[in-house]
């Protein structure tokens, strides 16, 4: 499971002086699901054009089985593509989408010398497999634009599998659909990328995605990788203020380092399981809403006052005041707005960061409602860089 | 009240309609009149048609219309594509810069165009002379031709120019409505950017080339301007070649041509916007009917017909092309500019059999076009035929050629009394072509008694009736003949005392218009009861109505000579001498004089011209008419023919003729 397949050593890149990627290194192994994540612009789809040879960078290599390929043009790279809104050729039907890849191979003879085409034969069983896989047998001689979205998402994916890539590359293929679709696709996805056993390389700004599907999630902004890890990590272990509060929800809290396993925010002391800081060292303390629970004041390891409440269906969402600072909490009790209430956090639900270039930037819900309901928003096409 | 409001709109709209069109419909209703007229209808027949087709000049215009609309199209068609692909791919910001620039010579006007490319190509062409005597010099390798001149090859770079904005403007759209994403997805998918071209920008951007070409081809169909001033003297489009014809008049066989093109465009039109109307449908439904034809020619074997078929084609056309180029330059040539209708067109044919050599046959409109076509260095024209004045202006500045008089032997059958006339004293330069006189023509029916004078011109006894030259010369001459004065006269007094009467007769309301051409509209349909214009086209005139009379005034008139001369550096002397030779024979005089109806030059033509008459027409030539068509000595006494004014003198005509304010 653990071969490197792909390598990218120092990549940068810049469209119009403004800095895309910032020397970016990663590694991505054989048959892996990897999702670069971040928001718009943050370099995470010309990462994808640059493997996938579309785009040549500034300066860096990529390597692909330990051999650099920056010069290699894209019909030679043993790596296809799902584009954003599918890229189908609307002059061709559902067959022949898929049987491009194949009409364009070439193989060579026996002697070596005459490079012949692949026989009629074996496309359309190739074709025919692959229309079976993503579930569309009997749609070959349909027009592309009399499918839904769903279905020319999957002839997307099959026009790209039918190569049999080593790679696979999706940018936002699931951007277009509606999000009852979108979830199934997510499955849908994953359960073809373990039929076929190969490598997904899949750009998202979707964090729910990102966690579905990934075995290792690439957490990108302003062109540099700010974490690498599973979904599990990323989430539980988030290494600076961006990422806590690109991945869920989270309070991100100024405060102390007073020793190992012992946190200071607000003047008073929590216990926590993070260690390996300086004492009395400046640090970002993350708090997931989930891990709050709600306890009488006199119980409580701080009082604030709810300000607000919003029903969830599974649980209210409720925004407390801490002497300033608004925390999110998500609870399954109500409590009226108005209420003075206390608080309790275990030792695990305190996660303890570095202090970051993104502290004090995020974390706190006093514009609370519009913000985080944002993050749901589809955003606008991350194009290669001119059009709007 | 809502009511009336539509009927007023709707009369609008008829009245819209009926100016567009009636015009046009008038047009082809007269292309298809059994007489000549534009005016009286005399039956339907399709005798102009007939015609047009035997008529070797606009078929030979048709042609290289058609070629080099072709041509054209298919090379700016090709430029266009890829220039709009590379705008395509450009930042927005030098697109956007781009497509305005693209689209400036659009909006330009075409004379602007075509005056700008003129200049272009007559520099080019100095300095490619230069460059090629140098290098000729050098080396003996490769000999570079060191003449170079507007023709096929410049009109045809000049329609390439002006047809490649237009496919980009329509192929734009197409490629910015495609995915983005496409052309990556092929080259993702095997390709390579060219196949990926071929295989699926090609099919996206179809609609948008094809409506690209077929505009391009209509405009290149269409245009007379730029082609005018970059065709030269040995091509001529068919735009140009009506033009010429309307020097004249507008003959119904030009009414035939018209009704064609106009016929011609329209299907293109039509043929353009089906297309249009149909992509617009295809969303909605699904395969067009072509579907099985189309998924044939998807097959590996289709795929392959397809290939041989569109190679086969496109060899076709190269070897045409080839053919074309490789035949009319075998052949020896001479280039003519002449004016609209002033030849038998037959003797073109006969001069061409006889002696291989191919007539390239141009018009120009009047003396100061053909001389300002000259002077800019665009009439590229081996044999000219200006009037008398223009002559010995030209010699005046040396840029006639001296005749070779050995080659040309019917010389001697010219008539001694046009021989050595003041333009030409020495008989050096010019072989006459024909003359007439200026006189009155009138229309019987409306007038008291028979005219003999200029009088008519200026007294009020026919206000409102009477037409007058539009043009300063010949306006003034009227006046100062009736005057007594010379024609040439360069004092300012008789100058100023000529324009006063002139001035007074316009401003008392004597004139109904002043004209050209349209004299022939006007005198023939009863319009006007006199006016002033040339013998020969008095004839013409009488054919549709009986009631015109022609008389050359008592007081003296106008006559002209147009003689026959060669240019400086023609590239085809020995050419023209065999071509001046055979024009001034007797029997090409004769053909000449019959067509034209103006004098012919030739002592025996005129002597045999009844004779010829008889047996032609199996009728006598009234006397009467002789006389008209060629004026007897003692008429041609009292008539003066125009010298090169003085610049001061020219100057005052301009400054008088502005005054007059027509």
């Amino acid at each position: 499971m653990s071969k490197e397949l792909i390598r990218l050593r120092d990549l940068c890149m810049a469209y119009d002086d403004e800095l895309v990627l910032d020397h970016l290194n990663l590694y991505i192994n054989d048959k892996e699901f990897l999702t670069l994540l971040g928001p718009s612009g943050c370099g995470k789809t010309t990462t994808l054009r640059i493997i996938g040879g579309f785009t040549t960078p500034a300066s860096g290599d990529v390597l692909f089985g330990g051999v650099r390929i920056n010069d290699v043009p894209p019909h030679k790279r043993q790596i296809n593509t799902v584009f954003q809104k599918y890229a189908l050729f609307p002059h061709l039907n559902v067959f022949e989408n898929i049987a491009f890849g194949l009409r364009m191979q070439r193989l060579p003879d026996a002697s070596g010398k005459r490079r012949n085409r692949l026989p009629e034969e074996e496309i359309r069983s190739r074709v025919m497999e692959m229309l079976e896989a993503v579930s569309l047998k009997g749609f070959e001689n349909r027009r592309i634009d009399a499918l839904s979205g769903g279905q020319q998402q999957r002839v997307a994916i099959a026009r790209a599998l039918v190569n049999r890539p080593k790679v696979l590359l999706l940018d936002e293929p699931l951007g277009a659909l509606d999000l009852k679709l979108r979830k199934d696709m997510q499955i849908e996805l994953k359960r073809i990328q373990q039929q076929v056993g190969i490598t997904f390389i899949y750009v998202t700004h979707d964090q729910e995605e990102a966690l579905t599907m990934s075995d290792t999630i690439v957490v990108m902004d302003k062109g540099s990788i700010q974490q690498i890890g599973t979904p599990e990590d990323i989430y539980n272990e988030p290494k600076n203020a961006f990422v806590a509060d690109f991945i869920g929800e989270s309070n991100i809290i100024d405060g102390l380092m007073v020793r190992d396993h012992l946190v200071q925010m607000y003047g008073r002391q929590f216990p926590c399981l993070d260690g390996g800081f300086a004492e009395n060292e400046p640090v970002d303390v993350v708090i997931r809403p989930e891990d709050i629970d709600i306890v009488p004041v006199e119980q409580g390891q701080l009082t604030g006052t709810v300000t607000n409440v919003t029903f969830k269906g599974m649980q209210y969402d409720i925004i407390v005041d801490f002497r300033g600072f608004k925390w999110l909490i998500q609870t399954t009790d109500h409590s009226p707005v108005g209420a003075r209430i206390g608080i309790k956090i275990d030792p695990d639900g305190i996660h303890v960061m570095k202090k970051s270039p993104y502290s004090g930037m995020f974390g706190d819900y006093s514009s609370f409602s519009d913000e985080y309901d944002e993050l749901d928003v589809v955003e606008p096409e991350e194009g290669s860089g001119d059009e709007s | 009240m809502k009511r009336r409001n539509s009927i007023v709109s709707r009369v609008f709209t008829a009245l819209v309609f009926l100016f567009l069109y009636a015009p046009i419909f008038l047009l082809i209703v007269f292309s298809f009149n059994s007489g000549n007229s534009n005016v009286v209808w005399s039956g339907f027949s399709l005798d102009w048609y007939r015609e047009l087709f035997h008529n070797r000049l606009i078929m030979r215009s048709v042609y290289t219309t058609l070629l080099v609309s072709l041509l054209a199209t298919a090379i700016a068609t090709v430029a266009g594509t890829f220039a709009a692909i590379g705008f395509y791919s450009l930042r927005r910001r030098s697109r956007n810069l781009l497509n305005t620039v693209n689209n400036i010579p659009m909006m330009n006007a075409d004379i602007v165009t075509g005056v700008a490319m003129c200049l272009f190509f007559v520099a080019f062409f100095t300095f490619w002379s230069d460059f090629a005597v140098w290098f000729n010099g050098i080396q003996h390798l490769l000999v570079l031709p060191e003449r170079l001149t507007l023709g096929f090859g410049t009109l045809l770079i000049a329609h390439v120019t002006f047809n490649i904005p237009y496919v980009i403007l329509s192929v734009g759209p197409k490629l910015r409505q495609m995915d983005k994403n496409l052309v990556d997805a092929a080259m993702d998918l095997g390709c390579t950017w060219m196949q990926a071209f071929w295989k699926v920008i090609l099919p996206e951007i179809k609609p948008g080339i094809t409506s690209g070409a077929l505009t391009a081809f209509t405009m290149s169909v269409d245009d007379f301007i730029i082609s005018y001033f970059t065709a030269g003297s040995s091509s001529s489009t068919l735009a140009m070649t009506i033009y010429g014809m309307t020097k004249k008049r507008v003959t119904p066989e030009i009414n035939a041509i018209s009704t064609l093109l106009f016929i011609t465009v329209l299907a293109l039109l039509v043929v353009v916007n089906l297309r249009e109307a149909r992509a617009e449908r295809r969303g909605e439904e699904h395969r067009p009917v072509s579907s099985r034809f189309s998924q044939f020619f998807d097959t590996p074997r289709g795929r392959r017909l397809r290939r041989g078929a569109a190679g086969a084609l496109a060899a076709c056309f190269l070897a045409a092309v080839v053919l074309l180029t490789g035949a009319t330059n075998a052949q020896p040539v001479v280039n003519v500019c002449s004016w609209g209708e002033y030849i038998d067109e037959d003797l073109i044919t006969q001069f061409e059999e006889e002696t291989g050599i191919i007539v390239n046959y141009q018009t120009a409109e009047s003396n100061e076009t053909l001389y300002s076509l000259l002077k800019s260095g665009a009439g590229d024209y081996d044999v000219i035929v200006p009037s008398d004045y223009m002559i010995s202006q030209l010699i005046e500045e040396d840029m006639l050629s001296e005749l070779d008089f050995s080659q040309i032997p019917n010389y001697a059958l010219i008539s001694d009394r046009f021989k050595g006339l003041t333009y030409d004293p020495e008989e050096r330069y010019s072989v006459p072509y024909a003359w007439g006189t200026v006189g009155i023509i009138y229309n019987e029916t409306m007038v008291n008694e028979p005219v003999t004078s200029w009088s008519v011109l200026f007294d009020d006894q026919y206000a409102g009736n009477v037409l007058m030259f539009r043009n300063s010369r010949d306006a003034m001459a009227t006046a100062l003949s009736y005057l007594g004065y010379s024609l040439n006269t360069t004092d300012e007094t008789e100058l100023r005392e000529a324009f006063q009467l002139l001035k007074d007769a316009k401003n008392r309301g004597v004139y109904q218009s002043f004209v050209m051409d349209e004299i022939f509209q006007k005198l023939e349909g009863g319009n006007a009861a006199i006016g002033v214009y040339y013998a020969g086209d008095y004839l013409t005139m009488r054919e549709n109505n009986e009631d015109l009379c022609f008389a050359v005034p008592e007081e003296g008139s106008n006559w002209f000579m147009d003689a026959m001369c060669v240019l400086k550096d023609a590239p085809h002397y020995d050419e023209a001498m065999a071509w001046i030779n055979f024009i001034a024979s007797t029997e090409a005089n004769l053909a000449n004089m019959d067509y034209l109806w103006y004098g012919s030059p030739n002592q025996e033509a005129l002597e045999q011209y009844p004779a010829y008459y008889q047996e032609l027409y199996d009728e006598e030539l009234d006397p009467a008419d002789y006389d008209i068509i060629a004026a007897p000595p003692e008429v041609l006494e009292r008539c003066e023919a125009y010298l090169v004014l003085p610049f001061e003198t020219r100057q005052l005509y301009n400054e008088l003729w502005t005054e007059l304010g027509i």
